[in-house]
């Protein structure tokens, strides 16, 4: 019998330092769409155990994160939710998540993102749709140090090639500034 | 008045004080035959076939700035004939056939240069659409030759060829294609219309069309009253306003289309070359300026200018395909008025009002087309009957569906063509 | 031009895409003929000023807004939730 083996989405490029950022990937149990029925969303944070986020925020529990993705749309990280209030589906292997940890990875961000991502605007708790390069992604705000990146699954070799980048780039720009 | 070398030489060691203007400023009098809304390449072309092909001179054409003021000049100067359908094949055809023989016949050097437009092909589905259009081109009378991707390499050595993405598979040449002076080609027409009788006025802004009992009677302007049989509006970047003058509501919506000009440089790009993979254009003006041009920005606009993200997207494509010009710096941009039609094809017709017309809709298409929608609306004006070059841009085609032309296929939204 | 998202806040136009004017949240009925759906699908007022038209904030939120800008200036003077009462 064939024996297959799981790959990540990363399949081994990560982790990466460059300067004091490293890129890292994050493998969390489950990742799940939720999305609550018409006016269910009081229902579904109940099923949640914690509030459903609200636009630009995340929410977490029991080691559980919550990341609001869209208009009615929430990713949960974690334990996956069971709620009969709302569309609840499995995501975990279609978006690849990476962290960027260390000083200064707003600044490497900025060349690829158009959202001020620095913590003074987007302290942690915040998170935002927006992109990354040409491709759709999520961005986070874990800590003042610490940024998640999500973006699907098939575009995870793409975004670690532009991240690594940037964070050369504004390694350079540091070390000549 | 003669342009030559020694002329040029003899006013530059004068001051320059011996030119004198080449057409008249005259009054605008009470009443026409015809009256023309637009003084740009479309409605100067249009008088002067109304008095070359027809014989009529009672004329005016109406300008609210100055004579080519408008979209003549701020286009990427491009002459071509690559239509495939039915109706823009048989148009385009016969404008490149007029523009071939306009210099002659103004006796005024639009600097029309044919030297080729290529457009090139980036995969073998791609490769398949492209001998299609060739062929249709070929059928229609015009030129198409297959380059395989040597070919391509030994006109056009400084492309990326191995780029990964978008690797360079051939290209169809059309080798009649290629520019023209833009400016030069409203001045041309205006000097022939003027030298007819034609009365071109400027600083004339027509405010409203006037119709009484389903008849056209004339319009009002900044400088008057002015009594018409015919009034024709050629005024595309600006059609929906004119039209609504008269009550009408048209399929048009208005978008800017940007471009771009570099420094001047030696001579590098020898033809028009076409990115088959992420709009973009290109071609080098006999100044030395790399003139280029990519996409729509996408939403409704008159503002004349574009937005950052469809510059830099232009950008891009031209790193992609020539990174060679990455050396270049762009001294400037500009953005153009394009009337967007839902099929992408233009409009030259009748309206529901007696003795009104329409020319509009040009979309991309506009400054190629100058010629032949000169003639074609000067042949409906002077006849009441389209010409057969023009015949299929009805304006009732989109109400009934019958007779579109969507060359792209993209569906009937405006942005989209 | 930036365009202020109801639910993302300012954003850059790359995140957006335009449809056309606000008129096509008004679709008319399956039977409401063919000058009505001449008038939905392809005639436009297309003012050189105040437009309302409908864009979707595809690289963001994914909701469809009502923009209320300015053609010839690029001004834009408000945006709303196309669905909001």
């Amino acid at each position: 019998m064939v024996r297959l083996v799981a790959r990540t989405a990363a399949g081994g490029a990560l982790p990466q330092t460059i300067g004091g950022l490293t890129l890292a990937e994050h493998l969390p149990e489950a990742i799940t769409a939720v999305m609550p029925f018409d006016g269910q969303e009081g229902a579904v944070s109940d099923d949640m155990g914690m509030p459903f986020p609200a636009p630009g925020r995340t929410s977490e529990a029991d080691g559980a994160l919550a990341i609001w993705a869209g208009r009615h749309l929430a990713l949960v990280l974690g334990a996956p939710p069971r709620s009969s209030h709302g569309a609840i589906s499995d995501q975990s292997d279609a978006w690849a998540v990476f962290d960027l940890t260390g000083p200064g990875g707003a600044e490497a961000l900025a060349r690829l993102c158009p959202v001020d991502t620095r913590a003074a605007q987007f302290p942690p708790g915040h998170t935002a749709r927006s992109l990354l390069g040409h491709v759709h992604a999520s961005i986070t705000r874990l800590k003042d140090d610490r940024l998640r990146i999500m973006v699907p699954r098939s575009m995870a070799h793409t975004a670690i090639h532009d991240l690594t980048r940037a964070m050369g780039h504004a390694l350079r720009s540091q070390s000549a500034g | 008045m003669g342009y030559n070398a020694l002329r040029l030489l003899k006013e530059g060691l004068t001051g320059n004080k011996g030119w004198q203007p080449v057409w008249r400023d005259p009054a605008p009098k009470d009443a026409y035959d015809i009256v023309i809304i637009g003084g740009g390449g479309h409605g100067l072309a249009t008088a002067y076939y109304l008095a070359r092909e027809h014989g009529l001179r009672n004329v005016a054409v109406l300008e609210k700035g100055y004579l080519g003021g408008g979209n003549v000049g701020r286009n990427t100067t491009i002459v071509r004939a690559n239509y495939a359908m039915p109706g823009n094949s048989e148009f385009y055809s016969h404008s490149l056939k007029l523009w071939e023989g306009l210099e002659r016949e103004l006796n005024y050097n639009v600097m029309h240069s044919q030297r080729g437009l290529i457009d090139l092909f980036h995969s073998d589905d791609q490769r398949d659409a492209y001998v299609r259009g060739g062929n249709a081109m070929i059928n229609q009378g015009d030129d198409a030759v297959l380059l395989d991707r040597d070919e391509v390499r030994d006109r056009l050595p400084y492309l990326d060829f191995d780029n990964a993405r978008f690797p360079i598979h051939g290209a169809l040449l059309h080798p009649r294609g290629g520019t023209a002076r833009h400016d030069a080609v409203a001045w041309g027409y205006a000097r022939a219309a003027d030298r007819r009788g034609v009365d071109l006025i400027q600083q004339c802004e027509v405010t409203g069309i006037d119709v009484e009992g389903g008849k056209v009677q004339g319009v009002t302007t900044t400088r008057g009253v002015i009594r018409a049989r015919k009034v024709a509006i050629v005024t595309a970047g600006r059609s929906g306003q004119v039209a609504a003058m008269a009550g009408l509501r048209l399929p048009v919506e208005s978008h800017v289309l940007q471009a771009f000009v570099t420094e001047g440089l030696k001579p590098i790009i020898d033809h028009v070359v076409i990115f088959g993979m992420g709009h973009f254009y290109i071609s080098q003006s006999d100044k030395g300026g790399l003139v280029f041009g990519g996409d729509l920005d996408g939403y409704a606009s008159y503002a004349q200018r574009g937005n950052l993200p469809t510059a830099e997207h232009v950008m891009e494509a031209a790193m992609a395909l020539m990174p060679v010009v990455g050396q270049a710096r762009v001294l400037r941009s500009w953005g153009g008025i394009m009337d967007m039609t839902p099929d992408g094809s233009p409009i030259i017709d009748r309206t529901g009002i007696e003795g009104l017309y329409l020319d509009c809709g040009w979309c991309y298409g506009g400054f190629k087309a100058t010629p032949a929608s000169g003639f074609a609306l000067a042949h409906l004006l002077a006849t009441d009957r389209p010409h057969d070059t023009a015949a299929r841009f009805r304006l009732d085609r989109f109400r009934d569906g019958v007779g579109l032309m969507d060359e792209e296929g993209t569906g009937a939204q405006h942005k989209l063509h | 031009m930036r365009l202020t998202c109801p639910l993302c806040g300012e954003r850059d136009l790359r995140e957006f895409s335009y449809t056309g004017d606000a008129v096509l949240c008004e679709r008319p009925a399956p039977e409401a003929g063919p000058e009505a759906w001449d008038a939905y699908l392809h005639l436009r007022e297309n003012p050189a000023g105040v437009a309302r038209d409908l864009w979707h904030h595809g690289a963001g939120c994914s909701a469809w807004l009502v923009v209320t800008r300015d053609t010839v200036t690029h001004a834009v003077i408000a945006v709303a939730l196309a669905d909001a009462p």
